[in-house]
């Protein structure tokens, strides 16, 4: 982090940005909002200690051999192992010629393009998996469009999404298992349809210094469409909730990223009381239409308010448990925090971690865009959510937080469903501004001025900023 | 290589002409930007010593623009490494191999994020 305190020539230029875009945009987004966040000596220590530990490895003297070995290695690994296996995974069969693939060339089958079909503007954090976010100033409109939902992936997406013959398995500690296709759900459950408010735990992860693994999301892995399905509840209910149930355990039909059939990319699942709540949807429609295949078609829970990957996509099991569910990112330090406040850069015991549960009280400006051209006087608008709460108020500032005004809030459309807020801004003169939005829920809970700083980047809900040239 | 899209540029022409404003003072993320063109032979990975070796171990399983986001310590890389051979079926890197791709992976993509992908 030295680079960012230090005063060295890039520190300059990263200053330069900042004055003159604030967040801006996604290049200087990170580096500058970074530099605004960080708490310097903390962070720089963290970084020295890791690069003392890099002489570890100098201890390597591999032979000659070995070593011109190495330089054809990982491309002979790429046809011959886990690319191959991954390779023929994405094709759905096995790759008769595949040594003859030029270096980098995936099957067409594997273009990031087809996944990203049916949406619009988004950004591309990751092909494979894919992952892709929606900028704010394309998250304007009060219920969330398909084509502006966020997709969050960590496996390869199943090639059959079509509804016909999908089936979904309700076992475990239930006394009556279950097994129903989407129309059996539909036919036997009451169906509904509610505005869900859905965020990736890792949403604003790009922010963190010392950075976190994983996407780097800035705002947009937020949205809130219309789902329509039957209520996870009248489900369970159905099959039958043991007394000794705690936690559900959800399935997909996504694949690992090493082609590995034995391999579940992700497997997360919910305490009971909160699966048991009414707006926990397993829903086969999205904005009255099917499902996007990358927002999980045909068949998903939608769990609004809590981390998406509790939201589990291409849903095919749910299983109940007499204990904590421990599939694949449930366990170690995926989707859990601190049980306590930790310095930026601190290494925290696993055992320490908690399991993420429901989202924190945050705002989005999605009007004006940031970096836009103003007049005297404008509209600011966006949404606010906090989550398993309602937000009570919403405020903005346009003079870097020594005042603030109240803006319109509208009730959510539905328990679960983000609130829409607007206010007009007149600006005293012409100049640079930035409109800073803070939400407070109905606990009293108000968003952040500064992250709070975990290790692997979940819950950022500092106050979002947009800065705006007036004239 | 299709590899990247577009992301809606179109649609953010003032986010454009202040984000080419930006480039113009911005010597150093310019310069950054340059070294990692979208057409690379090794997609977003800066092309220097090792990123062959990194590019074709890794994108077995993922894309490299997981890796080009990221910032970590020669530590945190080797941690992430050990976590991808124990539980998510990475075959075992030789060790020189390995520290070839550490190298690389601690030079240019460590926790100062030099080579941050600017999308």
């Amino acid at each position: 982090m030295a680079a960012f305190g230090s005063g060295g020539g890039g520190s300059l230029t990263r200053d330069a940005v900042f004055r003159i875009l604030p967040q801006g945009l996604t290049d200087a987004a990170p580096k500058t909002a970074l530099h605004v966040s960080n708490a310097g000596g903390l962070a720089g220590s963290s970084a020295s200690k890791g690069n003392a530990i890099m002489a570890s490895n100098d201890n390597l003297k591999p032979a000659a051999a070995e070593r011109e070995a190495a330089t054809e290695a990982g491309r002979r690994r790429f046809l011959k192992t886990a690319g191959l296996a991954s390779l023929g995974a994405a094709a759905g069969m096995a790759i008769p010629f595949h040594r003859n693939l030029p270096h980098g060339f995936f099957p067409a089958a594997m273009a990031s393009e087809n996944g990203l079909a049916g949406k619009d503007g988004l950004t591309l954090l990751n092909d494979r998996p894919l992952n892709a976010e929606t900028p704010p100033e394309l998250l304007d409109d009060p219920v969330t469009p398909t084509v502006r939902h966020f997709i969050r992936n960590n496996g390869l997406a199943p090639d059959d999404t079509s509804a016909e013959g999908w089936m979904l398995t309700v076992d475990g500690f239930t006394d009556r298992p279950l097994e129903l296709s989407i129309a059996d759900l539909q036919d036997r459950f009451e169906v509904v349809t509610l505005a869900l408010a859905l965020e990736c735990g890792g949403n604003g992860r790009a922010f963190f210094d010392p950075p976190a693994s994983g996407n780097q999301w800035t705002y947009g892995a937020v949205a809130c469409s219309e789902w329509t399905g039957v209520r996870l509840r009248d489900v369970l209910q159905a099959a039958g909730v043991q007394d000794n149930v705690v936690y559900t355990a959800h399935y997909g039909a996504d694949g690992h990223l090493s082609g590995d059939p034995d391999k579940l990319p992700i497997s997360r699942g919910l305490p009971i009381a909160k699966a048991l709540t009414d707006t926990v949807l397993i829903a086969f429609q999205m904005n009255g239409a099917d499902l996007h295949p990358m927002n999980g078609a045909p068949l998903r829970l939608v769990v609004p308010g809590w981390p998406g990957s509790c939201s589990q996509k291409w849903l095919t099991r749910i299983e109940l448990r007499d204990q904590v569910h421990d599939g694949p990112k449930m366990t170690g330090t995926s989707y859990r925090v601190p049980a306590y406040p930790v310095a930026p850069g601190d290494d925290v015991p696993k055992e320490d971690f908690r399991i993420i549960e429901r989202m924190p009280v945050k705002s989005l400006i999605t009007f004006p865009a940031n970096g836009a051209a103003s007049g005297m006087e404008t509209e600011v608008r966006g949404h606010a959510w906090s989550g398993d709460r309602t937000v009570d108020r919403l405020d903005i500032s346009y003079d870097f937080g020594a005042s603030w005004q109240a803006a319109e809030l509208d009730p959510p459309a539905n328990d679960g469903a983000w609130q829409n807020w607007r206010a007009t801004v007149r600006f005293p003169v012409a100049g640079y501004y930035e409109i800073w939005a803070r939400a407070t829920d109905s606990e009293g809970e108000m968003q952040r001025f500064a992250i709070d700083w975990n290790p692997k980047g979940y819950l950022n809900n500092r106050m979002h900023r947009i800065g705006l040239r007036v004239s | 290589m299709p590899r990247r899209l577009a992301s809606g540029t179109a649609a953010r022409p003032a986010r454009l002409r202040l984000a080419a404003a930006c480039a113009a003072l911005c010597g150093t993320l310019a310069q950054a930007q340059a070294q990692a063109p979208e057409d690379s032979e090794f997609g977003q990975l800066v092309v220097a010593e090792g990123a062959e070796e990194t590019y074709y171990a890794c994108t077995a399983c993922h894309s490299e623009m997981i890796i080009a986001q990221q910032g970590k310590t020669r530590e945190g890389w080797a941690d992430l490494l050990d976590w991808m051979t124990e539980e998510q079926g990475m075959p075992e890197l030789d060790p020189a191999e390995r520290g070839i791709i550490l190298d690389y992976l601690s030079a240019h993509y460590n926790t100062d994020r030099p080579n941050f992908p600017h999308r």
